[in-house]
This record gives C-alpha cells, structure tokens and sequence, in this order.
C-alpha cells in the first residue's frame, strides 16, 4: 500500500450487461478527498459500475481494478472490508434487528467514527432503538449511509445516496458528505445520483456514463456543462441563474 | 425492540426454570414411590434423547434459517429431515448403521438443496421464496422415496420402521451423544455469533463488511446436516421444532446469534421433553407418537409465524 497509489484506479475496465456494453475502456483513478458523483440515463451500468468497483459479483467484466495500487482479486475478504464499504440502492431486511444492533455490526474499524454522532448528523438519533423493519424508505436509507460510513473504510461507495429522501434531508445528506470526505482527507467517495444540482453542490468530480459504452470523467466545473448533460440524458439542458433545468 | 438486560436476564431464568420443570416431570411423574433403578433405566434415556434430539433439532432450524436467509426455514420443511429418513431407511434395510445413513442422508439433501438453489443464493436478494420452495418440493419427494421403501421393507420389521419414521421416542436412543452434540453445535454458533449475525444481513452485506461467507454457509450445512441426521436417527422424523422455538424466541426480541444458539437449544428440549410427556399420559396407556402430537401443536404456530412475518 504504497501512499504514492490512488485509492481506486481502473485501467481499461469494461463492463457489460445482456451483451450491451455498459462502459468501455474505463481509465480511471479516485484520489483521497474527492467526492465523485456518477451520472447515466436509467440502465447506463451505474449500479454495475459501482458493484464491480466494491468487488460484488457483476454479468460481464473486463480489464484491471486496482485499491490502493493492489489489484482487487489479492485482496483477502478481511482486509478489503478494510478499503471499502458499499451502500446498496436498497436493503432487504429479512430479520428484525435493531438499528443500533446493526450499526455495531457493520463497524469494521471501531473508533473511527463515533455512531451517536454520525446519527446525529443524518437526522437519525431517535432511531437507535426502533427495528429496522418499522422505518420509512428515507429513514432506512440514512441508516444504510451510516453503516456505509461506519465501516470506517477510507473508498466509500453509495448507489443512489438521497433517492428516497426529501429536499431538506437531501440537503442535509450533501452538508454531511462533503464534511465526511473533505478536500485535503484521507477518504474519499463515489455516488450515483441523478439530480444534477445536487450533484453539483455535493461532488468534486464527475464521471459521466454515455450508455453506450463511453465515458467522461473530470472535475464537476468541467462537467457539468449543457453539451455533456445532453449527451448523458438525450436532451437539451439549460442553466438559469445557477440552476441546471431539463428541457 | 429488541430484548436486552433484565428481560433477557429473565427469559434466560424462565427458559433454564421450564427445562428444569419438565425434566423433572418427565423423569417422576406416574412412578410409584421413588423407584430410583426403574427411573434410571426406563425414563431418563428417553427423556435424555427427547431433550438432546429437541435442541439439536432446534439449533439446526436455526442454522437453515441463517442459510438460507429464510425465517421459514426448518430441517423437516426444507427435507433434510426426508432425506436422514430415506438415508436411515436404506441403511436399515443393508442392515447397515442407521446412524451413519441418517447422517449421510441428511447431508445428502442438504447438498442437493443447496445445488439446486445455487443461482438463487448467489443472487443479490437471497432470500427469495424459491429456496423454501424447492425444499419443500425436496422434503416431498424424500417423503415419497421413504414411502416406497416401506413398502419394500420385510413385515416384520415394518411397525419398527413407520415409527421411527413418524417421529417416536420410546426406543430413542443416543440421548447422550445427542446431548454432546448440541451442545458443541451451541458453542460453535455462539463463537461465530458475528459473522453470523451480519450473514442474517444478506450474503453481499456480509462480503463487505469481510466474513469469509462461502466457508461459513458450508460449515452450517454441514453441522444443520449432521444434527439433522443424529436427531432422526435417534428419534425419527421430528418437524416443526427447528421452526418454531428459534421464530418463537424471536418473536419475543431475543436478537443475537450468540443469544438465539443457547436458548434455541435450551427451548428445544424442554419443547420435545414437554411433548414427549404428552404424548405418553394423555391416552395412557396408549403412547402417541412424538412427532404427530409436535405437528399437531406445530403447524398452527407455523401459521401463526408466517402471519406475522407479514408485519
């Protein structure tokens, strides 16, 4: 684990799915302290993009994925829980268990975060003792972003971190990531999202997937631009006063 | 939710007080005076195969349901009971060891299953009802084989066969080594009780977080099987114990793995001890079968978990 390596790097990752090509010739690298966002279309392989850079299994998959400079399959099961966390779009809870049972048992390096404080953080404090079955859609998923968080792995994926939440906890979510992976840290984040402003508050850099197969990754500045968003989307964008509007 | 502390404490008290009472009830009642020698000889292997069959049938429910991820989850209704009846059945007819046949037939269905599921339990949600299903599908087609062999089976050694399939303690024997078993399957849940729990989390939540998932699904097929396999052995085919006390206990809020072993053990056998009572003084002298008196008190609770699983 030299500290010259970047946290996540790719090189000529391709991923397919139903024999369409989801990204082609990825080359890519994710350095500490930045906040990346992924945006494509609905079925442009974000979700895959993100498993596969997890290390979850994924249809078809090509070319090499590196943490920290070591490429993913001689990372041991122990010790990439010590690199990674992934929060999925959606948890399936099957048994009851309580929140507070289930933050302890998602926290892979204790002392690096402190629970009561990131709940505070989200919204969250009174629900410690609640089941995770009796909570609402947003209430869970900022559940599932604290137990991504409290893992303690430095290369935090999030699928889809404010899709259940309202404007205020949507809000709330871009204050609270950007202080868990400030500019200058040691952590940094990948997310898919949709909404561009939000994206355009929250993250540092883009990566934009074509759904073709192509792709454009840079700083959100340089990204987010009308010509890329109608590329991505397939349609035209404009911008009034700040704010990005789908035609 | 979820029960901590001094309610736990007193499940716990409540739990080890009802083993106790029905033991006791087990082993005393309907002797006349103290008679110590026909105690020791005649009531305490059967109630010392009742209680270690009851708990090693329990912690395997427990096991399936962590398996597969599945509260449903029992060795009678995934068919791992079928085929330790089938595998004991053909070993009894090879005039083989019918321990050893439980065991393998056991495994033997737990492996079919396991292969037959394999691309539902690979998937991201890995829970879905074609496990339980297909295991029931299995328990079916193991009850049909076990049928065809009985028929095979010579007259006089059929009575001895359709009850030791039915489930039926009078002649149980192996208490002990069941005893010992369950009691080593208890501790080794109890030491796994993370990775257990986070595995009750999903297959992939448990990967990331860095559980060594393949090995561990292995070892609880492989330890649900064997005890499976020893409890039909020494007592038949037993369903509904390895559904209902694990559910029942966490019904309540008992929510740790570590927590679920024991008492899952502990409630076992006092529910089988309980039964067994039953089953021999409510139309003494006529002794029911075990197995029949547990279905009859365990489909209606079946019923009632899958009602509230609904919440």
């Amino acid at each position: 684990m030299s500290d010259g390596a970047p946290l996540l790097e790719t090189r000529a990752l391709s991923l397919r799915a139903a024999g369409r090509p989801l990204v082609q010739g990825l080359d890519w690298q994710v350095w500490p302290g930045q906040r990346w966002c992924i945006i494509g279309r609905n079925a442009a392989g974000k979700s895959t993009l993100l498993r596969a850079l997890a290390g979850l299994s994924v249809p078809e998959r090509s070319g090499e994925l590196r943490w920290m400079g070591r490429p993913q399959d001689d990372w041991a099961p122990a010790d990439a829980a010590w690199v990674r966390s992934h929060a999925p779009q959606q948890s399936v809870d099957r048994f009851p268990i309580s929140v507070q049972r289930l933050l302890a048992l998602s926290t892979v390096r204790p002392g690096r975060l402190d629970a009561v404080q990131v709940l505070r953080e989200l919204d969250a404090s009174e629900l410690t003792q609640r089941g995770v079955r009796q909570l609402s859609g947003g209430e869970r998923q900022r559940i599932a972003l604290a137990q991504c968080a409290l893992q303690g792995a430095p290369l935090m994926l999030m699928d889809e971190p404010v899709s259940f939440q309202d404007p205020a906890h949507q809000a709330l979510v871009a204050r609270w990531l950007a202080a868990l992976v400030p500019e200058g840290g040691e952590s940094a984040l990948v997310a898919s999202a949709h909404d561009v402003n939000w994206i355009a508050r929250t993250a540092t850099h883009v990566l934009a997937l074509t759904g073709d197969g192509g792709w454009s990754a840079g700083p959100c500045a340089e990204q987010i631009r009308g010509e890329l968003l109608q590329r991505v989307y397939g349609c035209p964008w404009r911008e009034t006063g700040g704010v990005w509007v789908a035609a | 939710m979820g029960l901590t502390g001094t309610r736990l404490t007193a499940l716990a008290l409540g739990l080890l007080t009802l083993l106790g009472l029905s033991v006791s009830a087990a082993l005393l009642l309907g002797v006349a005076g103290l008679d110590l020698e026909m105690i020791a000889a005649l009531r305490a292997p059967r109630v010392a195969a009742a209680a270690g069959v009851g708990a090693l049938l329990a912690l395997a429910g427990l096991a399936l349901q962590v398996l597969l991820r599945n509260p449903l989850a029992d060795p009678y209704v995934l068919g791992s009971s079928g085929g330790a009846s089938v595998g004991g059945l053909l070993a009894l007819m090879a005039g083989a060891s019918l321990w050893l046949g439980a065991a393998l037939g056991a495994l033997a269905a737990g492996m079919a299953l396991l292969a037959l599921t394999r691309a539902a339990l690979a998937s991201s949600d890995d829970a879905s009802p074609r496990l339980v299903l297909t295991g029931a599908m299995l328990a079916a087609l193991c009850g049909a084989v076990a049928t065809l062999l009985l028929a095979l089976t010579p007259d006089q050694q059929l009575r001895g066969a359709v009850f030791w399939l039915v489930g039926d303690l009078s002649g149980a024997r192996g208490g002990l080594a069941c005893i010992l078993a369950a009691v080593a399957f208890a501790a080794w849940l109890g030491h796994q009780h993370v990775a257990i729990d986070r595995l009750l989390l999903g297959s992939e939540v448990a990967t990331l977080l860095g559980e060594p998932v393949r090995r561990l699904r292995l070892m609880l097929l492989v330890a649900a099987s064997v005890a499976t396999g020893m409890a039909v052995a020494s007592a038949g085919a037993i369903g509904f114990v390895g559904l209902v006390v694990p559910q029942a206990l966490r019904l309540v809020g008992v929510q740790g793995s570590r927590d679920l072993a024991w008492m899952s053990a502990v409630g076992g056998a006092a529910l089988l001890v309980l039964a067994d009572l039953l089953a021999r003084t409510v139309v003494s002298p006529l002794e029911l079968p075990v197995g029949a008196v547990m279905a009859l008190v365990g489909a209606p609770l079946f019923i009632a978990v899958l009602h509230q699983d609904s919440r």
